[in-house]
C-alpha cells in the first residue's frame, strides 16, 4: 500500500520512525526551501539537523510539528498522517511535542511560573495548585533554575531564558522535543549547559529529540544521528563519525567552517579594504 | 504591465480571502469564549487595558468636540436670535455622529495601535508559534478576548465621550456665551431623543469589533523586524479609520431606514 492511499486514518508503519516526512516540498513564493525531503526520526534518539544559515533547517523542524504545512508531501506522527488535520485536531497531537524556539519565545507579560503553567492550564483543569507549584519547581530544578519562579523574562539572561523555555517545553512531559538553534547566541559554557540538558532529558525522560543547529561542537556532543541540509536537500545522513569522514566537499567545508573558493572569489572581486572610503577621524 | 496588474489583483484577492477567514475564525472563537466562564479572566484583563485606561483620552476628545461645536455654531444662531437652541444642535451632533466617530478614531489610535504592536511583536518573536506548538489556538487565546473586550467597552466609552461633549458644550454656551441655562437644557431635552443616543451607542458595538479585528489581523500578519511592526501599526490605524467612516455611513443608512419604518410620520413633525 502506498502512503498516499491512506489520507485520514493511521498510515503504514515506518520502521521505528516516530515522526516521518515523505517527499516534503515547501516553497515561499517562487523559492523552493525544502525540495522533496524524506526522513524518519527514530524514537528515543537525538537527531541533529545541520546546515548553513538560510538552508531551511527551521522550516524543516516546523514541518515536524506542522507549524508549517508542506506544498506537497506527507507528515506522519506515530503512523498517523498529520499534515492534513484541522488545527483543532492538530492541537491534540501537538500536546505530545515540546518545542524550544530560537529566542525562547517566552511570554513577556507572564512570569516564569506562569510561562511554565501555561500549557498545563490550556489542557488540564487545575484544582490542586500546590501540586502545580511542585511540578513547576521540579521542571525548573531540572534546568537548574529553581528559585526563579517569580522572575519575568526581561530580568533573565539569554541562557536562562532558553532554560526556562525548555522547562516550559517539557511541562506536559512530551514524547518529542524539538530544539531550534538551542545554543545560538550563548557563550561556550552556557552552550554546553544546554547540550547537557538535551542529553539529560533524553537519559531521564527517554524523549525523542530533534536539534537544529549550526554549532558542530553541540552537534557532535548530543547527536545519535546527524543530517545535513544544503539547498533544500539532504546531502549527508549518518552518525558523527560518518559525517566527519563524509566525502562531500560541502559537508567537509561546513563542518570545518571554511569559506568556499567561489565565496572567496566574490570577496576578492569586491575590492581591497585599503581602497575603501573611510570617514575622516574628526568626523562628528 | 498586464502581468503587474494581474499579480496585484491576485494579491489583493488573496489578502481579502485571508482576512475573511481570520474574521470567521475570530467570530467562532469569540462566541465560544463568551460562553466559557474559565476564559472570562482573559476578557477582564483586556477590558482593564483597553477600556479603563482609555477613559481619560476619550473624555478629553468628547469635551473638545462639544466646546468646538459651541464656538462654531454660536455666531450663526445668535445672528438669527436662536442662540438658545444651541444645546439642541450641539447635543444631537455629539451623541449621534461626532461623539461616537471621534471616540472610535481615538480608540483606533490608542487601542488598535497597541493591539497590533503587541501581537506583531509576539508574532516576530515566535510567541504566537509557541502558543500553537503547545496545542492552543492563538485566535481563541489572543484575539477573542480582545474582540469581546472592545465589543463590550466601546459603547460604554462612547457614553463617556457623549457626556464629556455635553458638558463641554454647556460650559462654552452657558458659562462663556451667557445663554440662559434653563432654555439651553429645555431645547436640548426636546431635540435629543433616546433613539439618537441609542444609535450612537449601538455604533460603538460595530466600531469596537472593527478596531479589534483589524488590529489583531495586522499583528498576526505583520512582517519581521521593527519596520514590519511599525508598518503594521500604521496600516492598522489607516484601515480602522476608513472602516469606522464606512461603517458610520452604512449604519446611518440602516438606522434611518429602521426609524422611517417604525416612526414614518415623526420626521414630518
Amino acid at each position: 500500500m502506498k502512503h498516499g492511499d491512506n489520507d485520514n486514518g493511521s498510515g503504514p508503519s515506518h520502521d521505528g520512525g516516530v515522526i516521518v516526512l515523505e517527499n516534503i516540498t515547501k516553497k515561499f513564493g517562487t523559492r523552493t526551501v525544502l525540495d522533496n525531503i524524506s526522513l524518519a526520526v527514530e524514537k528515543g534518539k537525538t537527531t541533529v539537523i545541520i546546515g548553513p544559515s538560510g538552508c531551511g533547517k527551521t522550516v524543516l523542524v516546523k514541518h515536524l510539528i506542522v507549524l508549517l504545512r508542506p506544498n506537497s508531501g506527507e507528515v506522519y506522527f506515530k503512523n498517523q498522517r498529520i499534515d492534513n488535520l484541522s488545527e483543532n485536531a492538530l492541537n491534540r497531537v501537538r500536546t505530545q511535542y515540546g518545542f524550544l524556539f530560537q529566542g525562547g519565545a517566552l511570554f513577556d507579560s507572564l512570569n516564569v511560573t506562569e510561562n511554565i503553567v501555561f500549557p498545563i492550564r490550556q489542557h488540564h483543569r487545575i484544582t490542586d495548585w500546590k501540586a502545580v507549584e511542585e511540578l513547576v519547581k521540579s521542571k525548573l530544578a531540572m534546568v537548574g533554575l529553581d528559585g526563579y519562579q517569580n522572575h519575568y523574562p526581561s530580568n533573565l539572561s539569554g541562557g536562562q531564558r532558553k532554560r526556562v523555555a525548555l522547562a516550559r517545553a517539557i511541562a506536559l512531559d512530551p514524547e518529542v522535543v524539538l530544539y531550534d538553534e538551542p545554543t545560538t547566541g550563548l557563550d561556550p559554557i552556557r552552550s554546553d549547559v544546554i547540550n547537557e540538558l538535551v542529553l539529560k532529558l533524553q537519559r531521564e525522560l527517554n524523549v525523542t529529540s530533534v536539534v537544529v543547529t549550526h554549532d558542530m561542537t553541540s552537534a557532535y556532543k548530543v547527536a545519535d544521528r546527524i543530517i545535513m541540509l544544503h539547498n533544500g536537500k539532504i546531502v549527508a545522513d549518518g552518525d558523527a563519525d560518518h559525517i566527519r569522514d563524509h566525502p562531500h566537499p560541502i559537508v567537509q567545508q561546513f563542518i570545518h567552517g571554511q569559506v568556499g573558493e567561489d565565496q572567496l572569489a566574490v570577496l576578492r572581486m569586491s575590492g581591497k579594504v585599503s581602497q575603501a572610503q573611510f570617514l575622516p577621524r574628526d568626523f562628528q | 504591465m498586464i502581468g503587474i496588474v494581474g499579480a496585484r489583483t491576485l494579491g489583493g484577492v488573496n489578502n481579502m480571502g485571508r482576512f475573511a477567514r481570520f474574521v470567521w475564525q475570530s467570530a467562532i472563537a469569540s462566541f465560544r469564549t463568551s460562553i466559557t466562564p474559565s476564559s472570562y479572566s482573559l476578557i477582564w484583563t483586556q477590558m482593564n487595558i483597553i477600556g479603563v485606561r482609555s477613559v481619560p483620552v476619550v473624555m478629553i476628545t468628547g469635551a473638545f468636540v462639544g466646546m468646538t461645536l459651541a464656538v462654531q455654531m454660536y455666531d450663526q444662531l445668535a445672528s438669527m436670535g436662536l442662540e438658545e437652541r444651541l444645546g439642541n444642535l450641539i447635543n444631537i451632533a455629539a451623541v449621534k455622529e461626532l461623539g461616537p466617530v471621534l471616540a472610535a478614531v481615538m480608540l483606533a489610535g490608542r487601542v488598535g495601535g497597541a493591539l497590533t504592536a503587541e501581537l506583531g511583536t509576539m508574532n516576530v518573536t515566535e510567541q504566537i508559534d509557541a502558543i500553537r506548538s503547545m496545542g492552543t489556538n492563538p485566535i481563541k487565546y489572543l484575539v477573542a478576548p480582545r474582540i469581546l473586550a472592545c465589543l463590550l467597552l466601546t459603547p460604554i466609552l462612547i457614553i463617556y465621550a457623549d457626556l464629556a461633549a455635553i458638558v463641554g458644550g454647556y460650559f462654552v454656551s452657558v458659562v462663556q456665551f451667557g445663554i440662559n441655562n434653563r432654555a439651553y437644557w429645555q431645547y436640548s431635552a426636546s431635540g435629543v431623543e433616546l433613539w439618537d443616543v441609542s444609535i450612537g451607542v449601538a455604533k460603538g458595538l460595530f466600531f469596537g469589533v472593527a478596531i479589534a479585528t483589524i488590529g489583531c489581523y495586522k499583528g498576526f500578519t505583520c512582517k519581521e523586524g521593527a519596520q514590519g511592526v511599525g508598518q503594521a501599526c500604521t496600516e492598522a490605524f489607516v484601515a480602522s479609520f476608513i472602516s469606522i467612516l464606512a461603517l458610520n455611513f452604512a449604519l446611518a443608512v440602516v438606522f434611518k431606514a429602521i426609524y422611517d419604518t417604525f416612526w414614518p410620520l415623526k420626521s414630518l413633525v
